[in-house]
């Protein structure tokens, strides 16, 4: 029993879509942009040419925040959605009627339809491939050139995420919605 | 509206791809579905053949990845964590390999045109026909022309397997070889090579203060530049300064302190102007340049004759001369840890060459050469090479190049440029080819795993050059353009189903690498050493047969030895008879335990046991410090002199400016109805070789032209409309994307789309060609490709 949670050195990011990638191969997911288990997110720059604010242009990789009060959970008629034994929110699909109300509940745009199940589906932390294979990390972590990603135990006060988490300014995303999410930004 | 925000949304108006995952089984993944859907993707799953460490081809880098074979299909691609250069990484491109290697138009099986060229009418044939067909064609041509090897072009891509390529060619005996040099890194390796010895490797892990400038790093991907430096910037509080010259606002300018928009082709004003300011500052370390310069009191007073200020700079970079001043300091007072990168990347204009020798010299006033946090040159550990035949043809001609009757002292020798490379100048060859100007005929081609037709600039008239030439083969795996226009196409295996040559990768931290077979050729495809292994032993006895015929120096030794000796000299299957397997390990054999841990691993470097180290669940180290290679000569430069050489005269002999300076005919202007063409990278794509693949087609259905905001609103052009872009060479048609990320004078789209095969399922006529528009310029050097000089003009239509 763990608690997974990921953080995201995400100003190393560099938008260079590797993860969404790793993510879309390891997991078989479909191919087409609004089917993505994990996305970078790209605010534009700021500003007229020639004067742009760097720091307003940013990447952030993101993904199923894997809440500890989850709003698709609670909004789920049939129990598909529900958290697995590692505090990860997990769907399953045949439990799934396609009501989308999850869908809409999250707050993080997280999850997309699966047209050949024609279930709602999301990211796993890779708990039925990688990890489930005995792997320590997660295909979008594994893959990443500049390293951002950092999943693990937060649990374990030992682990690597709990470690850098004491040691370092973080914030999430949406923290006012009380979801408390489980994606830690570093800054 | 913007690209990247609003993607999901932004797709979903466009038209859905129509693709379906299903989950590993034996079924063959090329097959459609029931609705017409090709299968793409595989969850992983908990049964798995085998993992076999290899080397990814899916641009220039050569990552090392691991394949994750389940059912005998290639599930996964994972990153190596043994390789230094790729440090445990994989970019979009190289998980994408799956589907370059499972790609349903690849090329399956030989075939010989019955169409005319470029109508991609083909007939499948066998190895064996289509080796005699070769046959016949070569010894045809050969006998007319009197066996003057020359009168075949062989031309190659970039690629572990082109030396392999390039030994056949040397064993046919031509003198005419391109390779991509020309259209890449051509005056930048030269220059570098001539000023300081070597084109050096950036410590960017080191570095505390770093000047990129048309250098896209977070794009254009470099291993393990772009891991190194992106780690050491934005996210390290004690990292170093990164500054991003560059007239777009690019993903590095994202991740810089500060960007600076120049104008484009005014590079070498901005490091003129950066030298004078440490020159008269007296910034310069004094102690090594008086140890380790040539030619710097000449180079010295040249700057500060021709007044190189930065207010004189300003006004024809349009950075403003307190930037300048700034950035000269900053630079010395964190050098030697302080990089001015040499970039990786074509020519992008005519002064190309020089700039890179200024920022070689710059460089070189920190003292930032050989040494932790500069410019490294590393060590390579020695492999062994393999059998090469180079047989005497006497009827063979030197290189189908023009030179320049009455040439004086002081000018270039030839017309199209002053020296000519090895690699040559391809857009002068086949200019000069199409007008009928070279001093013999041309008549055959062999071109493996190159294309011309997209990768350089004027498309028209490389498919003119491609229509003229009365035989071309092709070696590749997919149909490109170029492959429309071959008599007979020759289907190469992809990289997951090949060894290729071993490889040592110099480097700070250097190491051996191996692209081990994941799984066995599909299809009829055969990696290339076997498709030469076929092709030689078909042609290698009538060829010779041609050279008794018409050598007369072949004839006078046949009267002293048989034919059977003098065969053995000109028996061209000699290189192809082993195993690529039998060659690597023979490559590796000094070192005893290589071959096992290459297998293994895919890697190998002296002591890995002892140095690799897991530093965390996903970073590795692979040396420890104090072992690696920073300073290999004495902190010194490689010339044969050790020294930087700022003043070179053999340069001016062949009419080429000694020393780095600036000429008004450098100057940026584009006419007031025009636009300034810029072009580049991205990436999830590699130029033209990997737009056909489904999943990055994925990420990025197709390019766009970027046009600055205001311009884009006067002339009332919104996003996703379709502009024709046409300079005086052609046009193409591509989408808009209004964006304030670049000047108004200037428009942007990236290389390697709008492609006329219609055997590409997602390639064809998706997006616009940037080659179909950019004029054939060269610079004067090399006679390499300058491919931001072409002005165009653009309409919505």
């Amino acid at each position: 029993m763990a608690r997974y949670g990921m953080a995201l050195d995400y100003k190393n990011c560099i938008n260079c879509k590797a993860c969404e990638t790793a993510c879309k191969e390891e997991n078989g997911v479909l191919l087409g942009a609004d089917k993505h288990r994990i996305w970078v997110g790209v605010k534009e720059v700021e500003g007229e040419y020639p004067h742009l604010s760097i720091a307003s242009q940013t990447f952030y990789p993101s993904q199923c925040q894997h809440c500890e009060d989850a709003p698709c959970q609670d909004v789920c008629p049939t129990n598909a959605t529900y958290y697995g034994e590692n505090g990860d929110v997990k769907v399953d699909p045949d439990k799934c009627i396609l009501c989308s109300y999850c869908m809409n509940a999250c707050p993080y745009d997280a999850r997309y339809v699966d047209d050949r199940t024609m279930t709602v589906d999301k990211c796993t932390f890779c708990t039925d491939t990688r990890i489930a294979r005995g792997e320590t990390t997660t295909a979008c972590q594994n893959t990443c050139p500049t390293k951002v990603r950092i999943f693990g135990d937060l649990d374990d006060p030992n682990s690597e995420i709990s470690q850098v988490l004491r040691q370092r300014e973080h914030f999430t995303l949406k923290a006012h919605l009380g979801t408390k999410p489980k994606l830690f930004y570093l800054v | 509206m913007d690209i990247e925000i609003s993607r999901r949304k932004f797709l979903q108006g466009t038209v859905a791809l129509t693709i379906i995952g299903s989950t590993a089984t034996t079924t063959s993944l090329f097959s459609k579905d029931k609705q017409g859907e090709l299968k793409l993707t595989t969850k992983t799953g908990d049964k798995v053949d085998r993992l076999v460490p290899t080397l990814c081809e899916m641009c220039v880098n050569k990552c090392a990845a691991i394949a994750r074979v389940e059912d005998g299909i290639v599930t996964k691609l994972d990153p190596n964590p043994y390789f230094p250069k790729s440090r445990n990484m994989l970019c979009a491109r190289g998980n994408a390999g799956i589907q370059a290697l499972y790609d349903p138009d690849r090329l399956k099986f030989p075939m010989i045109r019955v169409g005319e060229k470029g109508e991609g009418k083909f007939k499948r044939v066998t190895w064996d026909e289509a080796y005699e067909y070769i046959k016949e064609k070569t010894i045809k041509i050969l006998d007319e022309e009197e066996d003057n090897r020359s009168s075949f072009l062989f031309c190659a891509g970039e690629g572990m397997a082109e030396h392999t390529f390039k030994t056949f060619y040397q064993a046919f005996g031509s003198s005419n070889w391109l390779n991509h040099s020309s259209i890449c890194l051509q005056t930048v390796a030269s220059a570098y090579g001539l000023t300081l010895g070597a084109y050096p490797q950036s410590d960017f892990e080191n570095a505390r203060y770093i000047i990129l400038a048309g250098a896209n790093r977070a794009e254009a991907i470099v291993t393990p530049d772009t891991m190194d430096l992106f780690k050491n910037v934005k996210s390290n509080k004690n990292g170093a300064k990164l500054i991003c010259i560059d007239p777009r606002f690019t993903n590095t300018a994202a991740k810089s302190d500060k960007w600076l928009p120049i104008k484009p082709g005014t590079d070498l004003a901005f490091v003129l102007a950066l030298t004078y300011v440490v020159i008269t500052e007296d910034l310069y370390n004094k102690e090594y340049v008086e140890n380790n310069f040539n030619g710097f009191e000449e180079y010295k007073a040249s700057i500060l004759d021709n007044k190189y200020t930065p207010e004189w700079a300003e006004e024809i970079t349009g950075i403003s001369a307190k930037d300048i001043y700034t950035i000269a300091r900053e630079f010395m007072q964190y050098a030697p840890k302080s990089i001015y990168y040499p970039g990786r990347r074509s020519t992008f204009a005519k002064n190309d060459f020089q700039l890179r020798r200024a920022m070689a010299i710059f460089q070189g006033l920190g003292g930032g050469i050989d040494c932790e946090g500069g410019l490294v040159f590393g060590s390579t550990l020695k492999i062994k090479g393999h059998d090469e035949v180079s047989p005497m043809y006497d009827n063979a001609a030197s290189r189908a190049v023009i030179k320049k009757l009455q040439a004086k002292s002081g000018e270039a020798g030839y017309q199209d440029c002053a020296i000519v490379s090895g690699g040559g100048s391809w857009i002068s060859w086949r200019n000069n080819f199409l007008d009928d100007k070279q001093p013999y005929k041309v008549r055959g081609m062999f071109c493996y795993k190159h294309n011309p037709v997209m990768n350089m600039p004027n498309s028209a008239k490389t498919i003119e050059m491609l229509k003229k030439m009365e035989f071309l083969v092709c070696i590749d795996t997919m149909p490109s353009d170029t492959v429309m226009y071959a008599d007979v196409v020759l289907p190469e295996c992809t990289y997951l189903e090949r060894t290729d040559p071993i490889k040592t990768f110099g480097g700070t931290e250097p190491s051996i690498a191996v692209r081990n077979k994941v799984i066995d050729p599909m299809f009829e495809s055969k990696p290339i050493m076997e498709i030469l292994h076929g092709l030689t032993k078909k042609i290698s006895k009538p060829l010779f047969d041609i050279s008794k015929k018409h050598d007369m120096e072949v004839q006078s030794l046949l009267e002293e030895s048989s034919e059977e000796e003098l065969y053995a000299e000109f028996d061209i299957t000699i290189p192809f008879k082993h195993s690529q397997e039998e060659c690597n390990a023979h490559a590796v054999s000094d070192y005893p335990d290589a071959k096992e841990k290459l297998e293994k691993h895919g890697v190998y470097y002296p002591n890995m046991d002892a140095y690799f180290k897991q530093l965390s669940a996903n970073e590795f180290e692979y040396y420890p410090k104090n072992k690696r290679s920073y300073r290999v000569n004495e902190g010194r430069p490689k010339t044969p002199s050790n020294k930087v050489e700022c003043k070179i005269d053999t340069l001016s002999k062949n009419g080429v400016d000694s020393m780095p300076i600036w000429k008004d005919e450098y100057n940026y202007q584009t006419s007031s109805d025009k636009f300034r063409l810029l072009t580049g990278r991205h990436a999830q794509y590699t130029q033209s070789g990997s737009t056909n693949n489904s999943m990055l087609n994925d990420l990025m259905r197709e390019n766009f032209i970027w046009i600055n905001k205001k311009v884009a609103t006067q002339k009332g052009i919104n996003f996703g409309d379709m502009i024709e872009v046409s300079s005086k060479i052609g046009k193409t048609r591509l989408k808009a994307y209004p964006t304030e990320k670049i000047a108004p004078d200037q428009l942007f789209f990236i290389h390697g789309f709008g492609q006329e095969s219609s055997a590409l399922t997602w390639a064809y006529k998706n997006g616009g060609n940037d080659n179909a528009v950019i004029e054939d310029t060269m610079e004067p050097v090399y006679g390499a490709a300058a491919m931001h000089e072409t002005d165009v003009e653009i309409k919505k239509v």
